[in-house]
């Protein structure tokens, strides 16, 4: 949280008396969020499935297990994909951060951290590093190195410090910046040479438990979601957060960019999805059903943004159509919680992640 | 008076915060929604999940193999 000083200048103390009262600021922000909420609901012109609706049905999706990654002990908690499109790594609720060649299941790295619930591992963008954290407060970047039996343990470098656990890491364009979600409802930007903390990001008012960068040709922002039922776009190099949408009735659990990066979506402990517009700031889609009660842990979209690939604690994932919020597909095959779904980066597959110990490749 | 002082600084930044907000320019759904569901359209065709490759173009799809006997 902030760090307020309890005690700022008599002086400045005394004109902030002066001038507001609390009353009359809390009066001024009443009025601001009505105006707000005014101002979002004169763009509510049509409806997102009614603009959707020439639009081609999807056709049955053929979607099968192709792989199951086995070889982890406990939950598994994170998965990432490397830019090859073939290795990945995950991590796990017994320390171990495992990369492995999805296409032969060989496993070609094994990192045990000290501490248990790695909730966070992200693949560096050239491949040749891995970031995790979790229960430590900490995100570590681990090189990787070809030799395959050097200790691995020993070459990891503490970049980000927190106060309480890590959710969500990412590295931006390039292996020397960090960015990172906590439990301590903050996000930080770190450099990773130095370790040094570049900027950091406060307005949750809960433990943030996501966090997905916008796709590179949209600038410099990210969105944050947490157990404050809030979602977050912030603005990288000030700081600033630029927008905020407080639709869903629980945490959310994970936030993902449309890849036009014009809009995101967001999973969430109240059973839902949904997807919000970022050019008319508000949400235009739930996606849900009567039949599905347990909360949703992690979200992804297919490349073409039509897909939404949705990992729920009733151990299905379902596959819902963006565009007309329709569920065309439900992956039935994990025993136990999805922790994570990821769209392989040409596209061709999806991961995900268990409880079960397990990770599933579907094709 | 700290903890007074305290509360009127974070009201005061809710302000501010609501003030940023509040400035910005927002479209219609109408002509936003169009340009998500341009996109969609634009990029199905090399959307593999969406439109299912053949086994032989999928790394992950497993080919019948060829046997030298």
């Amino acid at each position: 949280f902030v760090s307020v000083s309890c005690c700022p200048s008599k002086m400045a103390c005394q004109g902030l008396q002066k001038g507001e009262t609390l009353a009359s600021l809390k009066k001024e922000s009443e009025s601001l969020k009505k105006k707000l909420e005014e101002e979002r609901g004169k763009l509510n012109d049509v409806e997102l499935h009614q603009v959707a609706e020439k639009v081609e049905a999807v056709a049955a999706l053929s979607l099968k297990t192709r792989r199951v990654l086995k070889g982890h002990g406990n939950k598994v908690l994170c998965m990432d994909w490397c830019k090859d499109k073939r290795r990945l790594v995950s991590s796990s609720q017994d320390g171990k951060v495992i990369v492995w060649d999805a296409f032969t299941l060989n496993k070609e790295h094994g990192v045990t951290l000290p501490c248990t619930w790695v909730m966070a591992c992200a693949y560096a963008p050239s491949g040749c590093a891995v970031a995790c954290g979790g229960l430590d407060n900490k995100c570590s970047v681990v090189p990787l190195s070809l030799d395959r039996n050097e200790n691995l343990a020993a070459k990891k470098k503490s970049v980000a410090m927190h106060t309480n656990y890590l959710s969500g890491c990412s590295f931006t364009n390039s292996d020397m910046q960090l960015l990172t979600s906590s439990g301590d409802g903050t996000c930080a930007l770190w450099d990773v040479e130095s370790g040094q903390l570049l900027q950091s990001f406060h307005g949750h008012t809960a433990d943030v438990l996501s966090l997905d960068l916008a796709p590179s040709e949209t600038g410099n922002t990210f969105v944050s979601g947490g157990s404050d039922m809030k979602a977050n776009v912030w603005d990288m190099r000030s700081g600033q957060n630029i927008q905020s949408f407080e639709s869903h009735e629980s945490d959310i659990n994970c936030v993902k960019y449309y890849p036009s990066g014009d809009a995101f979506a967001s999973a969430s402990d109240d059973a839902t999805c949904r997807f919000y517009d970022l050019r008319a700031d508000r949400e235009v889609a739930v996606y849900q059903k009567d039949s599905i009660i347990f909360g949703a842990s992690t979200v992804d979209f297919s490349l073409s943004g039509r897909l939404l690939f949705a990992g729920y604690n009733d151990y299905t994932i379902n596959v819902w159509d963006v565009l007309k919020g329709t569920r065309v597909s439900i992956l039935f095959g994990h025993e136990n919680r999805i922790s994570r779904v990821r769209v392989s980066p040409d596209g061709a597959a999806l991961c995900s992640a268990s409880w079960d110990s397990s990770l599933r490749i579907w094709a | 008076m700290c903890s007074g002082s305290n509360s009127i600084i974070q009201a005061q930044k809710l302000v501010d915060q609501l003030q940023i907000e509040a400035g910005m320019e927002r479209f219609k759904i109408s002509l936003t929604a169009a340009d998500l569901v341009q996109y969609c359209q634009e990029h199905r065709r090399s959307d593999p999940l969406l439109t299912g490759i053949s086994a032989s173009s999928n790394p992950f799809k497993d080919k019948k193999t060829c046997v030298l006997l």
